[in-house]
């Protein structure tokens, strides 16, 4: 799973670094992630992973970390299993 | 605030008030590419998760991009004047209306009540685009600490 998030992150996520190498934990809005490539990030993620983010989710948090990402698309997977 | 007389040096902590009331703001900017491949690569997906439906029918017309992008940084900025960066922000419960040529900001659901609790009075919204960027910026008045 993180291995498909950092593939939408490299297609999408418009950042600085190239998202392969950077650590789970490190901060993408730090590595130039911005609220707007987010959303982009948050579209092919329902694409990728057939799931939809619920209001509830939509937070700067979310999207914070390769780590933060793999947690809410988990939870989110496992919901519509 | 502090002052040292010898050298004639002032500093002051401004007040996050006037008259009691406490104002707060909020700016972003947007890159009007990134919203034009949001749209390219997403199409209506993209425009119904963000922009309500009136704000949608607000920006038709030859310049629907930079529209979108300055709703889009009016978003973010009310996200900022709310100051609490772990709430959720539904895109569509902020929707940018507008009263002749000054754009309004109206709020819905958990962010009404969220601006309600926070002591939301009035707000003033200022939207602007070049070529590149539009940008936004919101002034929020709330009711005085208690």
């Amino acid at each position: 799973m993180h291995n498909q998030i950092r593939e939408v992150l490299a297609a999408h996520g418009r950042m600085a670094v190239d998202p392969h190498e950077v650590d789970d934990q490190a901060d993408l809005y730090e590595l130039g992630l911005t609220s707007h490539a987010s959303v982009d990030v948050m579209l092919a993620l329902e694409d990728e992973f057939d799931i939809e983010f619920p209001e509830e989710v939509l937070k700067k948090s979310t999207f914070a970390s390769v780590h933060n990402i793999a947690q809410v698309v988990e939870g989110l997977v496992k919901l519509s299993a | 605030m502090t002052e040292s007389l010898g050298k004639a040096t002032i500093t002051v902590t401004i007040p996050g008030e006037v008259d009691g009331r406490r104002v707060r703001v909020g700016c972003d900017v947007a890159a009007i590419d990134e919203v034009q491949e949001s749209l390219a690569t997403f199409g209506d997906r993209y425009l119904r998760k963000v922009f309500t439906a009136s704000e949608i029918s607000d920006c038709e017309g030859r310049n629907q991009v930079p529209r979108l992008a300055a709703r889009f940084a009016a978003k973010e900025a009310v996200i900022k004047a709310f100051a609490e960066p772990d709430m959720p922000f539904p895109w569509r419960e902020m929707e940018v209306t507008r009263d002749g040529p000054l754009p309004l900001l109206r709020l819905s659901g958990t962010l009404a009540e969220r601006a309600q609790h926070q002591g939301w009075l009035s707000s003033s919204l200022s939207l602007s685009h070049a070529d590149c960027h539009a940008m936004a910026v919101v002034v929020v008045v709330c009711s005085p600490v208690e």
